[in-house]
């Protein structure tokens, strides 16, 4: 984190949010300053608080997430919201919700683009059902000739290494929970930078 | 490293070769949307623009075989190719005079057997229909090609197309100007400085341009700086551009079609760190047709300021696989704008002020979601 953007929170008047925080003493006066902060600078917040308590990596779910109090799924139910007001409710929730809490975006719902955006704002788990693949020519080239079984195999890890891929490019470590809930690093996307294929 | 860059912009001094290659490796990408978005703020405050545009593509059959096309045909008669006859290119005008566009955006391939009057019937019958039809068609490359193609200067055939009706140049062609990119995408069509001499010569005769930069292929981020800082050499030169698009590369259907589009986050980076370097030229688009209407609006929090237009039909990315929407009514890109907390302004091609939308509040459902769902974390938290 750069001092610009430490003195953009301070100058948004967030600088006193990340102690309270760690005291529990959030107020409400403190969800109104969220509330009309500047997009960006609450988004700043939102991740140094998701790089403390979570860190760097983000949980790819392969099957159904279990739906619990250590976590909070996006979007919602009310499915009206823009994609900028969802990254602000990702970002108030990383900052006013409950310590190392996990929070999932789901991108079949919102879209893998801003999903990915999300990651940038608090959220760290990415989920959703990983069932077929659309337009990564190299997974189809991958898919034919084969049984159905084995294409369905090789559809979700074509989805999953895309996936991946996606995490990494949003410079974050992403990590696989198996249907049992087990969780392991995804090794298979080499760490490249996005304009270096 | 990158307080020093963040201090210099904050500074407003000009950056470097280094310190763009510094924004584009920044991890975070939002703390550098922030410093763009300061910019942009700075030279226009809230305003966003947009404008009732129309796209015409006449003819996809092109001499050219560019590895990112997924548009072009090399010649009439292939599966797919189409050109159109100079009454079929004004009915796309005459159909829509009960709500007309303000401009007509014209690209093409590069036909080989078309002759030059067709292209100057075609604008002058655009003018007929419509004489205060703003005309910005054709490409530095499709400039470049007429110029080869019928033994003229560049100056002739700008002002051979302008007495036709021609007021301003696109920005499309100039894909990734250093070499070692252009000769493997786009060998066979005008090189970076041919482009760029184009641009150099409008400028000189008093037109107004665009331009652009395709990303997200095979380029890495030394290619887009230097790309970024030739135009910004040519802006100090001649200081003809009023806009500059980031186009993200789109897959399907072309010579690539084995590379992974560009993602979100790359769309954002490019265009926040294209702001900032980019400190003599107006305007940068979000270009809603290439990064999608969500990414675009998000966009604008990032250091552009104007989403294009409306479009009606849009052809070449959506050859390419793009799933954005054909067109956009003006009141749906009025609440794109009004939506990012924006003031949104309908322009002309010039930038000249059309008429300003209210900046809205908040939609009142909107506040109301954001009210309950914060709460709701606060009564976890507590």
């Amino acid at each position: 984190m750069s001092a610009l953007v430490d003195r953009a929170i301070e100058s948004a008047g967030l600088g006193d949010v990340i102690a309270a925080r760690s005291r529990g003493a959030l107020s409400d006066a403190v969800l109104v300053r969220l509330r009309d902060a500047d997009l960006l600078v609450l988004g700043a917040l939102a991740d140094r608080v998701r790089a403390d308590e979570v860190g760097p990596e983000v949980r790819i779910w392969l099957g159904e997430s279990a739906e619990d109090a250590s976590s909070i799924t996006f979007p919602g139910d009310d499915r009206d919201l823009t994609g900028l007001e969802l990254l602000r409710e990702i970002a108030i929730a990383r900052v006013t919700g409950p310590l190392r809490v996990r929070l999932r975006v789901d991108w079949m719902r919102c879209g893998l683009e801003l999903a990915q955006v999300a990651l940038g704002f608090g959220a760290d788990e990415l989920v959703g059902r990983i069932a077929t693949k659309r337009g990564l020519p190299i997974a189809e080239g991958e898919l034919s000739g084969v049984g159905k079984k084995s294409r369905r195999e090789l559809a979700q890890t074509a989805k999953l290494r895309e996936l991946a891929g996606y995490v990494r490019r949003a410079g974050r470590r992403p990590v696989i929970v198996g249907h049992d809930g087990t969780a392991q690093a995804f090794e298979e996307v080499p760490a490249v930078q996005e304009a270096n294929p | 490293m990158i307080d020093a860059v963040f201090e210099k912009v904050r500074r407003a001094e000009r950056l470097t070769y280094e310190d763009g290659l510094a924004l584009f490796r920044h991890p975070d990408v939002v703390a550098i949307g922030q410093l763009a978005n300061g910019v942009r703020e700075r030279m226009h405050g809230d305003r966003t623009y947009f404008n009732r545009n129309m796209r015409v593509e006449v003819t996809n059959v092109c001499v050219a075989s560019c590895l990112f096309c997924s548009f072009a045909r090399l010649e009439e008669g292939a599966p797919g190719a189409r050109t159109m006859k100079l009454e079929e290119a004004w009915s796309e005008l005459e159909t829509r005079m009960d709500d007309p566009p303000a401009e007509i955006h014209i690209v093409n391939g590069l036909h080989p057997d078309l002759p030059f009057s067709y292209y100057e019937d075609l604008l002058a019958g655009y003018k007929r229909i419509k004489p205060d039809i703003h005309l910005k068609c054709f490409t530095a490359v499709e400039i470049h090609f007429f110029a080869r193609q019928f033994s003229m200067s560049y100056e002739s055939v700008l002002g051979r197309l302008r007495a036709a009706g021609l007021d301003s140049l696109p920005g499309g062609g100039a894909e990734i100007f250093h070499p070692e990119v252009r000769t493997r995408i786009a060998h066979d069509k005008a090189t970076a400085e041919e482009y760029l001499d184009v641009h150099r010569v409008a400028h000189g005769m008093g037109m107004r341009t665009n331009t652009t930069m395709l990303y997200g292929h095979i380029e890495t981020f030394e290619h887009r700086v230097d790309h970024l800082l030739r135009l910004r050499a040519l802006q100090d030169e001649s200081g003809g551009f009023q806009a500059f698009i980031p186009l993200a590369f789109h897959p399907d259907g072309n010579g690539m079609r084995n590379l992974p589009a560009p993602t979100a986050v790359d769309a954002l980076r490019t265009v926040a760190v294209s702001r900032l370097l980019l400190d003599n030229v107006p305007h940068v688009k979000a270009y809603w047709v290439s990064m999608t209407p969500e990414v675009a609006q998000i966009a604008l929090r990032f250091g552009a300021d104007d989403l294009d237009g409306t479009i009606v039909h849009e052809t070449i990315y959506r050859a390419a696989g793009s799933r954005s929407p054909a067109g956009m009514t003006v009141p749906e890109l009025v609440r794109l704008i009004q939506e990012a907390g924006r003031v949104p302004v309908e322009r002309d091609t010039f930038y000249r002020v059309v008429r300003e939308f209210p900046r809205a509040a908040v939609p009142e459902a909107a506040l109301k979601v954001r009210d309950r769902k914060a709460h709701k974390h606060l009564d976890v938290l507590s």
